[in-house]
Parts: structure tokens; sequence; C-alpha cells
């Protein structure tokens, strides 16, 4: 699995990955996915829908248990990674290029990615 | 502080990821949770169950002992044979469910729930007042390896267990060179063997099991999957299906328990009235219509109303479907067949009462 360059990752393992044009594809991290081991099921939220940075906007199962998936900004979805719905194992795969789960248009502020790491400082928190 | 057991470095060494359960720091998952699920039920596999308990129980009164804690008549149980058992309280709610051996004519062994051997010896020594019966608990003296699976059997032949044993009998055997108590029950509803040996062997037999295992595609299975095989099975957890609050009739064990015992035991009165006039809640077995996944304490409604509660649920690998057992109210329009709703993050999802066990059970031996 290839981690992109240009993401910054909450440390509720969720990343941020900065298309443009206000816009950002969202998804879980590598380590979170090792963490939850087989992923059996995916909730994803509709296109449209609003939230809150800390909002939770999706839930993923793995054979143990459901965990929720929390915003790392405010936004609005422009697009969801529907073929997942179907085929969450995915994620156990790649979670990154293939797995992403959902584009946003930014609603909040920049400052809002204060909180959020690089990568490589993410992995360090982690040890 | 967290208990490990002997067989801890191995789990390390094999890559598990390690969680604390009941006290004890053990393997969930060493690769995958569905494919160690799948090895177990097309080929065999290997569990620490160490963390288990074993108390032993000796002395003239120990056959009468054992009749006054537990529903079942043990006065019927042969020499080397296992019996499915529950641990009731005055009211008839469980404290534990066990497996009792009879190894002598004043001697058995219970293997109980790690979570509840205190509350079980607790029980137990005030229950023996006036009885010949020592409480011998041995567990820290003893690991426990479970060899589960369709090639399980072939794996211990080869391996140089006299496995001419039916299902539910213990026997002192000759494994590798070493002294075993060698049971043919498991917690998978698969055939297979549960090895007692003396902790200092434990790793030597991990060790050789694995490796002789090999050309039968042999995996070490952590407990995630021994969850997962329990459930498929509809194998009670003690916790989750069973507690204090619950009586074997609710919990769907009316098999278990003899009609015509003429000793009394604890909580004879409510179990042998439920018996006879039902209950106001019993166990059913449902299969969710969608992708949605039924978790320990999740609602349960049938026609808009709220009739009970999920105890366990997860992912069947088998059957490719999403499976529970929960407690509901007893009314007869609630059987096999009939629809009814889990609740799940707020929105209700469909589910169908089915039949248990949810895959078919193969652990069923005569050898003779």
């Amino acid at each position: 699995m290839n981690i992109p360059e240009n993401i910054l990752c909450s440390k509720s393992h969720e990343f941020l990955q900065d298309n443009g044009d206000n816009t950002y594809t969202i998804g879980l991290t590598d380590y979170a996915i090792e963490q939850l081991g087989d992923i059996v099921f995916l909730e994803l939220p509709e296109v449209g829908n609003e939230f809150a940075k800390g909002d939770t906007f999706a839930t993923v199962e793995s054979v143990k248990a459901a965990s929720e998936i929390y915003m790392p900004i405010s936004g609005k979805i422009i697009e969801i990674n529907e073929p997942l719905v179907d085929a969450p194992e995915i994620l156990n795969e790649d979670s990154y290029e293939k797995g992403w789960l959902v584009k946003v248009e930014a609603t909040g502020d920049e400052s809002e990615q204060n909180d959020l790491l690089e990568y490589e400082d993410y992995k360090e928190e982690l040890e | 502080m967290t208990k490990e057991t002997y067989l801890h470095d191995k789990h390390v060494q094999l890559g598990a990821r390690m969680v604390d359960f009941a006290g004890w720091h053990m393997p969930v998952q060493y690769t995958s949770i569905i494919e160690e699920h799948k090895t177990v039920r097309e080929n065999v596999g290997l569990f620490d169950v160490s963390h288990m308990g074993e108390v032993f129980v000796s002395g003239k009164d120990a056959e009468k002992f054992l009749n006054k804690i537990v529903p079942q008549d043990i006065s019927k149980l042969a020499y080397e044979k296992a019996i499915y058992c529950q641990l009731p309280n005055k009211n008839g709610g469980l404290i534990d469910d066990l497996i009792i051996y009879k190894l002598g004519i004043d001697l058995f062994l219970i293997i109980c729930n790690a979570s509840r051997i205190d509350e079980d010896l607790n029980w137990m020594v005030r229950n023996k007042r006036g009885l010949n019966v020592k409480i011998d608990n041995q567990s820290h003296n003893y690991s426990l390896l479970a060899i589960q699976g369709p090639k399980a059997v072939e794996l211990m032949n080869k391996m140089g267990l006299n496995t001419h044993q039916d299902s539910f009998t213990i026997k002192l055997s000759e494994l590798c060179g070493l002294k075993v108590l060698a049971s043919r029950t498991g917690y998978t509803g698969e055939d297979g063997f549960e090895i007692l040996v003396e902790n200092e062997h434990a790793e030597f037999l991990w060790d050789k099991i694995l490796n002789d295992g090999q050309e039968f595609g042999i995996k070490p299975i952590g407990l995630g999957a021994r969850d997962t095989l329990r459930l498929e099975a509809a194998l009670h957890l003690y916790g989750n299906d069973l507690d204090e609050n619950t009586t074997p009739i609710e919990a769907g064990l009316s098999w278990s328990i003899p009609k015509d015992k003429p000793e009394y035991y604890n909580g004879r009165d409510v179990i042998m009235n439920q018996l006879q006039n039902g209950t106001e809640k019993r166990l059913i077995g449902f299969k969710m219509m969608d992708k949605a996944i039924a978790r320990h304490e999740y609602e349960v409604y049938f026609n808009g109303e709220k009739i009970g509660v999920v105890t366990s649920g997860g992912v069947s690998p088998v059957l490719g479907a999403n499976i529970g057992l929960a407690y509901v109210k007893n009314i007869k329009e609630i059987c096999a067949g009939a629809t009814i709703q889990v609740m799940i993050r707020e929105k209700l999802h469909d589910a169908i009462v089915v039949k248990r066990p949810f895959v078919p059970k193969r652990n069923i031996i005569r050898v003779n």
C-alpha cells in the first residue's frame, strides 16, 4: 500500500488529503485498519450531508466491534466511495487509494487543520 | 494485575494482537479472525485456553456436593464421562456454566470460565458445609490446549494420542511422552480435543502441535475466532448470554435439565416451575436480512414494540450473513421464520428468527 504524500492525520486515525479547490478526501489511516482487523461493514453518509469537525459521519465495523469515524474538518459531502459499501474488505488492502471514504467541500476555517499531524509525526505519536 | 498463560511468549512471537480478557493477557487474533475461523471449519486450529479454570472436587461426599450445586444428575455420570452443567444461585440465575468430568468414584474435574473462577469458588465453599469434600483449585498448575476442526482427530492420531474415545469423554492419556488429560470436547461446534497438561510442558506441546499440524493446515486461533465459532454453533457465552439474572430454562438449556433428579439443588423450585409453566423471556437465534451487524445490548423490536435485547451478535463467516442471540418476550408469534427488528444506530433493521445452531454441529462422535 502506498501512503500518499500530502495527507494530514487526526489522533482518531482519519486522514485528510487536500485536492485543491477547497475540497478534500477523507479516509482511515493504515494504522486504524490494522487495529480494526477484518472489516465487514461500512456505513457512509449521503452526498449533501453537512458535518462539523469532530462529528461522526460514518461507521466501520470489524468482526469484533463497531467504530465511529469522525470528521477531521467541517465539510459538506460531495462524493462517497460507493463501491466500498458493497466490498468493505477493500479497506484491509488499501485504505488510501481504493479505500478512501468520502470527498468533502470544506465549510470551516483552515485553522481547523491545526491539530492534524503530518503522516511522519502521526506515526511517531503512535510509538 | 493482568495474568499471562505459560504460552504468552509464544503468542507474542507469532505476532498475535494481545488484549485483556477476564484479567488475562490473551491473543485475540494472529492474522485475521475470518481466516482463523475458516481454518477451524475446514482444517484444524490450535487454541490456548489456559485462562480457563480447573477445579478438582474430591472426597466421600463429592457426588452429593455436585448434585447440590448443579441441576444435572451427577449420580448418572459414568467414569470418564463429561457433562455440560450450570451453577445456579438460589433463584435459578446462573453463576457460571461448567463442564464436569468424572475421573474416579470420588474425584471430579470442573472446567469453568476464567471470568467466574472466584465467584464459583466462593459459591462452592459456601455450599460444602457439613460435607466431606475437598475443593482444590488447580488452575495455576495446568495449561489447556484446544485442537479443533475436521482434521483435529487425524492430527492427534498422528501425534500418537489414542483417539479411540467418544465425544464428551476424558481419558488419562499419553501424548508425545507426556501424561495428559485428553477430553473430546470443545467450544467451536467441531470435533476435536482439549488437552490438559502441566504448565512446564505447555510450550513444548504447543510447538509440537503447530509443527506436526502443518500438513493438515493448522493455524493458531485467537479469542476473536473462538467467539465467532461458538456463536455459529449457538453455544452460550457467560457474561453475554448467561448471567445471574437468567435461568437455564430462559437460556434454552432445558435439554440439559433432568426432570426426575431426586436431590434438591440450588434454584430447583424456580427451574422446575419454569420448566412446567414457561418463562417470561427466552433466548432466540436470528439472522439479519441486510448487512448491518447486531451487537451485544442492541434493542429488539416486534410490531413496533420493544421485546428484548441482543446478547451476542456478529458475523457468520460460514453463512456469509450476520447472526445473533437475543432474549425476547416469550410470545408464540416469535417463532422460526418470524420477522423482528434490531435497533442499530437509531434505525430498525429486519432480522428473521432462525433455529439454533446457525451452522450444523459436527462434534457428536461415537467410536463404538
